[in-house]
């Protein structure tokens, strides 16, 4: 029965040509360790080096993302400060291209804002992506924004079709936020 | 004034700046959990021997492989100091090194050279390691 419960959650992954997945809480280390274990399993099917690091790239902007902004936190400080996000990401295969994909929780206050981003940059080609990035790349951030902007462009630049986003309403305060990108 | 030498850590960049003869180089790749503590003290030891007055020419090699959005815009302060000082008559050469067929890391040398006036600037193609 257990075994059963688990293999069915197991295929269910596999077909959806799930290689990495990952829900919980989150954390810089787990980023770290995580990334690197995409990377060596990237570098072993002989990936040549831009795509791994394209594919590491939208990795590390998205779970840096869900560290950041997931309204789902537990922050303290032991021997030093902790921040904890919960959030989930899955990275896997589909036509022959690697996908990630990123959810989090978010309060419905900057629904709007970052659908408004979003869909700026879903409309922009890679030429104007350019330009944005280094428009962005010379502004000074943005109030509490802990440098998400270039963070989100830097994502659909390297992204090989436009990015996907979509919000599911949870109750009146929160959102459930998914961001999949194609590399 | 003394070398600022920072070993590389798994997401921390080498940073080697000798001052004295003038060469700065940053190498590996930068994804600092965070960026304000790695890059404070870059910042500050680089202001310092910019505003000491010396005609010697500086040579800074950019060699990093991989930086995330935030260390861009870290990167993109060092470029700015840089081209301040270079306006102001100092010599500066910046070479910015890519593996290659890394088109990305390419892309960026242009982003960050857009509006260098004064600061000479080389993109380099080097041989791929083969290491990611």
């Amino acid at each position: 029965m257990l075994a059963e419960q688990y293999a069915a959650i197991k295929r269910d992954l596999d077909d959806k040509g799930i290689v990495f997945s990952f829900s919980g809480y989150l954390s810089e280390g787990i980023l770290y360790s995580l990334g690197e274990a995409l990377r060596e399993k990237m570098t072993l099917e002989e990936t040549d080096g831009p795509t791994v690091r394209r594919v590491f790239s939208v990795f590390v902007e998205q779970m840096q993302n869900i560290i950041r902004y997931s309204a789902e936190k537990v922050t303290g400080s032991t021997a030093k400060p902790v921040e904890l996000s919960a959030g989930m990401v899955i990275i896997g295969m589909e036509g022959g291209k690697v996908f990630i994909v990123c959810g989090n929780t978010v309060v419905n206050t900057d629904v709007p804002r970052l659908r408004e981003r979003l869909d700026y940059l879903k409309g922009l080609d890679k030429d104007a992506i350019k330009t944005y990035y280094r428009e962005q790349l010379r502004e000074a951030p943005e109030e509490g924004s802990r440098g998400a902007n270039i963070g989100l462009i830097e994502i659909a630049r390297r992204a090989s079709e436009p990015i996907d986003y979509d919000f599911h309403a949870m109750d009146g305060e929160r959102s459930f936020f998914c961001l999949k990108v194609r590399i | 004034m003394e070398p600022l030498k920072i070993p590389a850590t798994g997401r921390t960049p080498e940073v080697d700046f000798d001052f004295a003869a003038g060469i700065l180089r940053l190498s590996g790749e930068s994804y600092p959990d965070d960026v304000a503590t790695f890059f404070g003290p870059v910042f500050a030891a680089l202001r310092s021997f910019l505003e000491k007055p010396g005609d010697h020419p500086v040579r800074f090699d950019m060699e990093l492989l991989y930086f995330n959005s935030s260390s861009a815009k870290a990167l993109m302060n060092i470029f700015q100091m840089l081209e301040t000082a270079a306006r102001a008559g100092r010599s500066i050469a910046v070479t910015w090194c890519y593996e290659e067929n890394d088109e990305s890391m390419q892309e960026l040398g242009e982003d960050f050279a857009e509006d260098l006036r004064h600061v000479a600037f080389t993109l380099k193609q080097v041989p791929a390691d083969g290491a990611s």
